[in-house]
């Protein structure tokens, strides 16, 4: 892989990041957005609750939003019936186009995580969890964009059929006021975005209701259960019409 | 819904011929593992499973639509899908050469999938195809989009495919291409196969008959043609009006039986009949030209 023109993908990881590392404004858009809606939010004093709250939106935004243009374009010029025809069990498929599509999601969230390092070097206790649970919301994100890219072939409906089950789920996760009944506590302890706020708020100097253990916990188990989710909804995607 | 029964043997092409809605793009992407049969089971080289990889890896599927990967370039496109289908580096490099000099692609190799014209994507999509030399070629309007020349390659490249000892079946109206190339033709109309055959025999049944084509200013009652015994098949297509004639009838016949209409015929030809006139006296349904 010498230079961009003459990379040559063999495997279904190598070809999206081929394609990621050839569109090159697309690709300037991509890291730069989340730093310039990062920047203000982690070093311009925000409150950290609200700080942790957007960051937390826009990580699993990021996920969902690429993932569900990305297929649903793929279903309208025909793209998706290649992948249909090649040798690889959908399954599979879906997971390693996810994987690689969450990957270089989270690579695009990196100056953001650098930038929360550097204003609260004290949150590093809190790292192995961001970074979990980081992977968990992107990998769920993703999930979620290509299970709503079967609903219509249009990039931008599909977008809008993403926030429909997000917005409530970012309520549920006590993104918007922390939660102190006992039955909402419960429910948002089985959404994966709670522990990724939780983990923010931590990493940015604040103080969250869990453990830094408890929430890298969270993250591992919505990560795993992110993969067999992918496993389970391949054969759906994929071959949704 | 279809009835369809289908054998390949090694080496066989098969032409899958029908209108619009015939069914035969479905039956392909059903042969292509694509989609599911509604009932029944298709069996490729004794299996079942559709998904079974080691059944794909030994398809060459060219759907109708070519799709690529626009921000990649052909010949990316063409390495990713012969990486899929298990061709290593060593082996692909001088395959891919030889097939993009065979398309004429091979000075626009590294071009953006997504700037080729619609002939130029088409041929990549038969280079990918071709790459991993598969045992079962399926080709959906595989002429569609290209300039003679091309087609010309393409029947040379199939009929090598052939000998090689792959089964070639492809969906097509291309009445040239299917009797150059084709064994056997398979005519479906309206989801099932209404005639089977190898094309000699099939065009057997219509020796000694004349396909007249005329065109025509107005419309003309198709009822008062159908019903003349010397008239095998009559349809119109725009303003064109096709008439198979039976053996031994003097196509002027059918200047009489317009009986003073015949001032609105502007041209007038008479030809030897072909597949697409077998599939008109069979359905009273024309081929749709140019497909």
């Amino acid at each position: 892989m010498s230079s961009p023109s003459r990379m040559l993908p063999a495997t279904i990881w190598q070809r999206e990041l081929v394609e990621f590392l050839q569109r090159r404004r697309a690709l300037v858009i991509k890291l730069s957005f989340p730093l310039l809606i990062g920047m203000p939010l982690i070093l311009g004093g925000a409150p950290l609750f609200s700080a942790a709250t957007a960051l937390t939106m826009l990580f699993a935004v990021i996920g969902a939003v690429g993932s569900a243009a990305v297929l649903s374009r793929e279903r309208s010029t025909g793209l998706a019936l290649r992948y249909r025809t090649l040798p690889v069990r959908p399954g599979r498929l879906l997971f390693e186009r996810l994987a690689t599509n969450a990957a270089i999601d989270f690579l695009q969230i990196v100056p953001a995580l650098i930038l929360i390092g550097i204003r609260s070097p004290a949150g590093f206790a809190w790292w192995p969890a961001l970074i979990l649970t980081v992977a968990a919301v992107l990998a769920i994100g993703n999930l979620l964009g290509a299970v709503a890219s079967i609903l219509s072939d249009s990039p931008g409906e599909v977008m809008l059929f993403v926030f429909v089950p997000l917005l409530p789920a970012f309520f549920l996760s006590g993104l918007f006021t922390p939660f102190s009944d006992p039955v909402l506590l419960t429910v948002s302890r089985l959404l994966p975005f709670s522990y990724l706020h939780q983990s923010l708020l931590g990493a940015l100097g604040g103080h969250p209701n869990l453990f830094p253990w408890e929430t890298a916990l969270g993250g591992a188990g919505f990560l795993v259960g992110a993969g067999g989710l992918i496993g389970l909804f391949g054969r759906r995607v994929v071959e949704a019409d | 819904m279809f009835e369809v029964s289908l054998d390949l043997q090694a080496g066989e092409v098969i032409g899958l011929m029908g209108p619009n809605g015939s069914g035969k793009s479905t039956l392909l992407r059903v042969l292509a593992t694509v989609d599911a049969p509604q009932a029944g089971t298709v069996s490729w080289f004794g299996r079942n499973d559709r998904r079974d990889p080691s059944v794909r890896r030994r398809l060459g599927i060219v759907l109708d639509q070519p799709a690529h990967f626009e921000q990649m370039t052909g010949y990316q496109n063409a390495w990713f899908f012969a990486g899929q289908l298990g061709l290593s580096g060593e082996v692909a490099a001088p395959r891919l050469e030889e097939l993009f000099r065979w398309a004429g692609l091979w000075d626009a190799r590294d071009q953006r999938a997504g700037a080729y014209s619609l002939g130029m994507k088409r041929k990549l999509s038969l280079v990918e195809a071709l790459v991993h030399r598969p045992e079962i070629l399926l080709l959906d309007e595989p002429t569609l989009a290209l300039d003679y020349r091309a087609e010309l390659d393409l029947i040379e490249r199939i009929q090598l495919v052939s000998l090689t000892g792959a089964a070639v079946i492809l969906a097509t109206n291309d009445v040239h291409l299917a009797e150059r190339i084709c064994d056997r033709v398979l005519f479906l109309h309206q989801g099932r196969i209404i005639r089977e055959g190898h094309v000699p025999t099939l065009l057997s049944e219509l020796a000694g008959s004349k396909e007249v084509e005329l065109q025509m200013h107005s419309p003309v009652p198709l009822e008062n043609l159908r019903a003349l015994p010397s008239v095998e098949a009559a349809n119109v297509e725009g303003d064109t009006l096709h008439v198979v004639l039976a053996r031994g009838t003097n196509p002027a016949e059918v200047l009489a039986v317009l009986n003073g209409t015949a001032d609105l015929v502007s041209t007038m030809r008479v030809r030897r009949p072909n597949l697409g006139d077998l599939f008109l006296k069979l359905t009273g349904v024309a081929l749709p030209a140019g497909e």
